[in-house]
C-alpha cells in the first residue's frame, strides 16, 4: 500500500482520499498500467467483491486496446452509480463497496459490493402454512429485489434514503404511487428527516423514532418479514419502509385490525377464514379480560356463575390464604417470567422449562392451597390465548393492558372491567398512525375510498 | 439515543403507586370463599310470633373435593321474625360469612299462607336487589321447612336437586307446573287471571320431593288446589307442556294414549257486548302407547272417538270447577280485556258474566300409529 501511495502518477484525489481512510487495513489504492493506459482504482477490499472486480474492470482493462475505448466502457457499466461532491459522501460511497475508478481524467462510481447477509431467510416471525415460505434478506437490495419481482407495476416506487446517523444506514420506502395515501409520504419524510440518533441498527428501532412518542405502548407500525404481507399493504395504499441489514419491513400507517389479521387468512377458503378470524378475537378477548372476569365474579358478582360452577370455585379457594386478585397477579406474574425464559433460552432447554415451570410449579402451587385449581386454568388459558395473537408486538401490548384491566376489576368487579375496557377503546380511537385512525374498521385503498366519498 | 432516556423516578414512582394500590380492593370486594350461597328459601307461618314468619334458609356448602365426596352438604337456618326481610338479618348474625342470596332460586312458601293476600310476604323478595326474579316459586305441604330439609337420595354433589325440578331443567314431566317469580307477581296483580303455583309435598320418611299437584291462588277468593290429574290438563293445554298420556277404558279395552302434539284453540263468544260463551277447540295427535289387547290398525278411529268423549268430560270438569270457585288460572279474563276495546267497566262486565259462562269443548283426537309394535 506504501509504495502505491508513493506513485507518483496517483492523482492528488485519490491520494487525498487514501490519507483520509488511513489507518484501515483493507483500502487498496492501486494503478494498473499497460502499454500506456492507466487505470488508478480506489476501494476497500473487504465490502468489494474481487470476482466481479477482477472480470468487470481489471481483465477488460489488459483486454482493450486504447484508454479511450477503455473509459467508454467504464462508462457504460450497469454498476455505475452516481458520483458525489464532497469527499466525505465519496468516502461513505466507497465504504459500502463501490469501487473508484479513474481513467482517462473521469472519475467512476461502480457498485461492485459483497454482502455477506444477503440470504434469504424462512419467515419465522410470522409462520404459515399455506403461502410463500421465504421471507426477506438481510440486504436491502435483495429485499427490493424481492418485492419488485412479486409486483410487477411501473407504479411501485422505490426511494431509498440513507439516515443521518453514525452508520450511514440506507434505507428505502416503497409505494405505489397511484394507491398510496395523500399526506402519508410526506409525514413519513418529515419525521425521518430531523432524526437524531446515534445509531439505527434495525427496522424495529426505527419504528421506534418513527412512532414520534417518547412512550407508547400500542404499537403504530407494524413490522414484518413477509413479503406477500408487504404487498398487500403496498396495494392497499401503505408505505413500506426497508432498512438496510434488517430482515423486517415496516408497514405504515396501520390500524389496529392489521395485527390482527395474518396472511393465511387470504390462503383459506371463506368459511374457514371467518372461524379462524372468530378464534382469534375470542383469543384477544379471552387474555384481555379473563383474568379482570375472574377477580370480578369471584370476589364482586359470583351470581353471574351457574350455582354448580359457583360451588365449585368456592371450594376450590377454601384454604388459599390470600384474596383472588393477588393470586391472579401472582400467577400471572409467574405465567410471564415462564413466557420470557422460554423465549430468551435455546430451544432445547425452553422445552424443560417450560415442562418444569409449567406443569411441576403448577400442580404443587395447587396442591399447597397457594392457588386454587380454577386459577391455573384461567392462567394457562390466558397465557395460551396470548399467542393466537399473530403480530408479536401487538400480543406484547395486550399483555400488558390485562394487568391494567386487572387492576379495575379488582377495584370496582365487573363494572369496573367494562370502565376499564371503555377506557381502552376510547384510548385506542383517541390514537393514530401517522394521521390515520388507529381503530378505523375497514381499510379501503385510496381508490376505493375515493368511490365510496361518492357514494 | 436522547428519546430512550425516560426519567427513571417517573417510573419508580408509577410503580410504587400501583404497587400500593394492587395491595387494595374495592368496598364491595367479598371473596367467593367468604360467602355463603343460599340456594332456596323457606317460608311458614311462625309457631311464635303472631302474624309472623318463619324463614329457613338452605345452603349449599362448598366441598373440597366434588369428585370424591358422593353427598351434597348443606346447612339449615331457621329465625322467626315479623316480617321475612328482619327474620333474613337476624339469620345474618347466626353465620360467620355473608349470606349470598344471588342463587337463590326457589323460594317455598307454605300452603297455609297462600290463602290470603301474598303482599305482605312476597314483596321482600321482588324488592330485594340481589333475587333473581327468574327464581321459582312454589307451595309447600305440609311445611316449607320439612320439604328444604329433605335431602334426596338422587342428589349429586355441586347441584341442588330442588332446582332440576322446573323449568324442564332436569325431568320434564307435565304433571310439573313452573311459575317464576316474576310470573307470580305479575299475574297476581292482573286482572283477568289466576297465578298457579306447583305443590312440593315429600313422601313419609322425607327422602323424596314429589311435585305433581297444583295451587291456585285466588286473590279475593280462596285458593284452590288441583289434583295430579287436573294439574296435567292444565298444563298441556295452557302451558304447552308435553308428554301428555291418557289412559282410557271402555269395557275390557284399557289403552294408554300418549300425546305429542296438543293443540288448544279457544275463543270467546260475545252476545251486545256481553260474554257468554267460551268455544274451545282442542287437536291431540299422538299414538297408543300401552294395551292389553290386540289392537288393529283399521280400529284407530274407533279409538280415536273413545278418547275424545272421556278427555272432553275432564277438561269441561276442569273448567267449570274453576268457574265455580270464581278461580281463572287460564287467563280467559286477561284474553277478554286484551281484545276489546278499552272502556270503563270492562273487567266488571267479564266478572259478572264469568261464573254463567258456557263452555262449548270440542276435542279432535289423531291417532298417528300403534307405536313402534306394528
Amino acid at each position: 500500500m506504501d509504495e502505491n501511495t508513493e506513485n507518483p502518477n496517483t492523482p492528488e484525489y485519490m491520494k487525498r482520499l487514501t490519507k483520509k481512510l488511513e489507518p484501515s487495513d483493507d483500502i487498496v489504492q492501486n494503478t494498473l498500467t499497460i502499454e500506456g493506459k492507466k487505470v488508478h482504482l480506489l476501494f476497500l477490499k473487504s465490502v468489494v467483491d474481487p470476482l466481479q472486480l477482477q472480470s468487470v474492470i481489471v481483465k477488460p482493462f489488459f483486454e482493450m486496446k486504447e484508454e479511450r475505448h477503455y473509459a467508454e466502457y467504464i462508462n457504460s457499466l450497469p454498476y455505475k452509480t452516481k458520483l458525489p461532491s464532497g469527499d466525505r459522501e465519496v468516502m461513505i460511497e466507497l465504504t459500502k463497496g463501490n469501487v473508484l475508478v479513474m481513467v482517462n481524467n473521469q472519475l467512476t462510481l461502480l457498485e461492485l459490493k459483497i454482502v455477506a447477509n444477503n440470504m434469504v431467510q424462512e419467515a419465522d416471525l410470522e409462520p404459515t402454512m399455506h403461502g410463500p415460505q421465504m421471507g426477506m434478506s438481510e440486504s436491502l437490495e435483495i429485499n427490493i429485489n424481492i418485492i419488485r419481482q412479486r409486483y410487477h407495476d411501473p407504479s411501485l416506487i422505490v426511494e431509498t434514503l440513507e439516515l443521518d446517523e453514525q452508520s450511514n444506514r440506507g434505507i428505502a420506502l416503497l409505494y405505489d404511487k397511484d394507491r398510496v395515501r395523500p399526506g402519508v409520504l410526506d409525514k413519513i419524510k418529515e419525521r425521518l428527516q430531523p432524526l437524531d440518533v446515534e445509531l439505527v441498527q434495525a427496522a424495529d428501532e426505527l419504528i421506534y423514532y418513527l412512532n414520534n412518542k417518547k412512550r407508547s405502548l400500542f404499537p403504530t407500525s407494524l413490522l414484518s418479514g413477509r413479503p406477500d404481507r408487504l404487498i398487500n399493504n403496498i396495494t392497499a395504499g401503505k408505505v413500506i419502509i426497508l432498512v438496510d441489514g434488517s430482515p423486517h419491513a415496516i408497514v405504515t400507517p396501520i390500524v389496529f385490525f392489521d395485527f390482527m389479521a395474518s396472511m393465511e387468512d387470504r390462503y383459506h377458503s371463506y368459511w374457514i377464514m371467518v372461524g379462524a378470524m372468530v378464534l382469534r378475537y375470542g383469543g384477544l378477548f379471552t387474555c384481555l379480560m379473563l383474568p379482570g372476569i375472574y377477580v370480578g365474579v369471584t370476589s364482586y358478582n359470583p351470581d353471574v356463575f351457574r350455582t354448580e360452577l359457583a360451588l365449585t370455585v368456592a371450594a376450590s379457594r377454601i384454604g388459599v390464604p390470600y384474596p383472588s386478585f393477588i393470586e391472579v397477579f401472582f400467577m400471572l406474574i409467574f405465567i410471564e417470567l415462564l413466557t420470557e425464559a422460554s423465549l430468551r433460552l435455546p430451544v432445547t432447554i425452553s422445552a424443560t422449562a417450560t415442562t418444569v415451570g409449567g406443569l411441576i410449579l403448577g400442580t404443587a402451587v395447587v396442591e399447597a392451597a397457594l392457588a386454587s385449581n380454577i386459577i391455573v386454568i384461567v392462567v394457562s388459558l390466558v397465557a395460551i390465548s396470548t399467542f393466537v395473537i399473530p403480530v408479536n408486538e401487538m400480543s406484547y401490548a395486550i399483555r400488558i393492558c390485562r394487568f391494567f384491566l386487572l387492576l379495575y376489576a379488582t377495584l370496582f368487579g365487573l363494572a369496573g372491567l367494562v370502565l376499564g375496557m371503555l377506557g381502552l377503546i376510547m384510548f385506542l380511537s383517541n390514537k393514530d398512525s401517522l394521521g390515520q385512525p388507529y381503530l378505523r374498521m375497514y381499510w379501503w385503498n385510496r381508490e376505493k375510498e375515493l368511490k365510496a366519498g361518492k357514494r | 439515543m436522547k428519546y430512550r432516556r425516560s426519567s427513571v423516578k417517573d417510573i419508580l414512582l408509577t410503580f410504587l403507586l400501583i404497587g400500593t394500590v394492587i395491595l387494595q380492593s374495592g368496598c364491595a370486594f367479598k371473596d367467593i370463599d367468604k360467602r355463603f350461597f343460599v340456594s332456596a328459601i323457606g317460608v311458614d307461618p311462625a309457631e311464635n310470633i303472631e302474624n309472623g314468619y318463619k324463614v329457613t334458609l338452605k345452603i349449599a356448602l362448598p366441598y373440597g373435593a366434588i369428585k370424591e365426596s358422593t353427598q351434597p352438604s348443606y346447612a339449615y337456618l331457621s329465625q322467626e321474625g315479623e316480617t321475612i326481610g328482619e327474620s333474613i338479618r337476624m339469620l345474618e348474625t347466626h353465620v360467620d360469612k355473608v349470606l349470598e342470596l344471588g342463587h337463590m332460586k326457589v323460594i317455598v312458601i307454605n300452603e297455609e299462607l297462600l290463602s290470603g293476600s301474598l303482599r305482605p310476604f312476597m314483596d321482600f323478595f321482588t324488592r330485594r336487589g340481589d333475587v333473581q326474579l327468574i327464581a321459582y316459586v312454589a307451595a309447600a305441604r305440609p311445611s316449607a321447612e320439612k320439604v328444604l330439609k329433605t335431602e334426596t337420595k338422587t342428589e349429586a354433589p355441586a347441584s341442588v336437586s330442588l332446582f332440576n325440578y322446573f323449568g324442564d331443567t332436569g325431568t320434564e314431566s307435565p304433571f310439573i307446573i313452573t311459575t317464576y317469580l316474576f310470573q307470580l307477581r305479575r299475574d297476581y296483580y292482573m286482572e283477568g287471571i289466576s297465578p298457579v303455583l306447583p305443590v312440593i309435598t315429600t313422601n313419609g320418611d322425607h327422602e323424596e320431593l314429589i311435585v305433581n299437584k297444583s295451587l291456585v291462588i285466588g286473590d279475593e277468593n280462596e285458593s284452590a288446589s288441583l289434583d295430579d290429574i287436573e294439574t296435567k290438563y292444565y298444563n298441556s293445554l295452557f302451558k304447552d307442556a308435553n308428554g301428555f298420556s291418557y289412559k282410557t277404558e271402555q269395557g275390557k279395552m284399557r289403552l294408554l294414549l300418549n300425546f305429542d302434539r296438543i293443540k288448544m284453540k279457544y275463543k270467546i263468544i260475545t252476545k251486545n257486548g256481553v260474554p257468554e260463551a267460551i268455544d274451545m277447540k282442542v287437536t291431540m295427535a299422538g299414538e297408543i302407547g300401552e294395551s292389553r289387547q290386540r289392537l288393529s290398525l283399521s280400529k284407530l278411529d274407533k279409538y280415536d272417538k273413545m278418547a275424545e268423549e272421556e278427555i272432553k268430560k275432564k277438561i269441561l270438569h276442569l273448567l267449570k270447577d274453576m268457574q265455580e270457585k270464581k278461580l281463572d288460572p287460564f287467563g280467559f279474563g286477561l284474553r277478554y280485556r286484551a281484545t276489546r276495546l278499552q272502556k270503563d267497566g270492562l273487567y266488571e262486565t267479564w266478572k259478572e258474566a264469568y261464573p254463567e259462562l258456557e263452555f262449548r269443548v270440542s276435542v279432535d283426537v289423531k291417532l298417528m300409529s300403534m307405536g313402534t309394535n306394528q
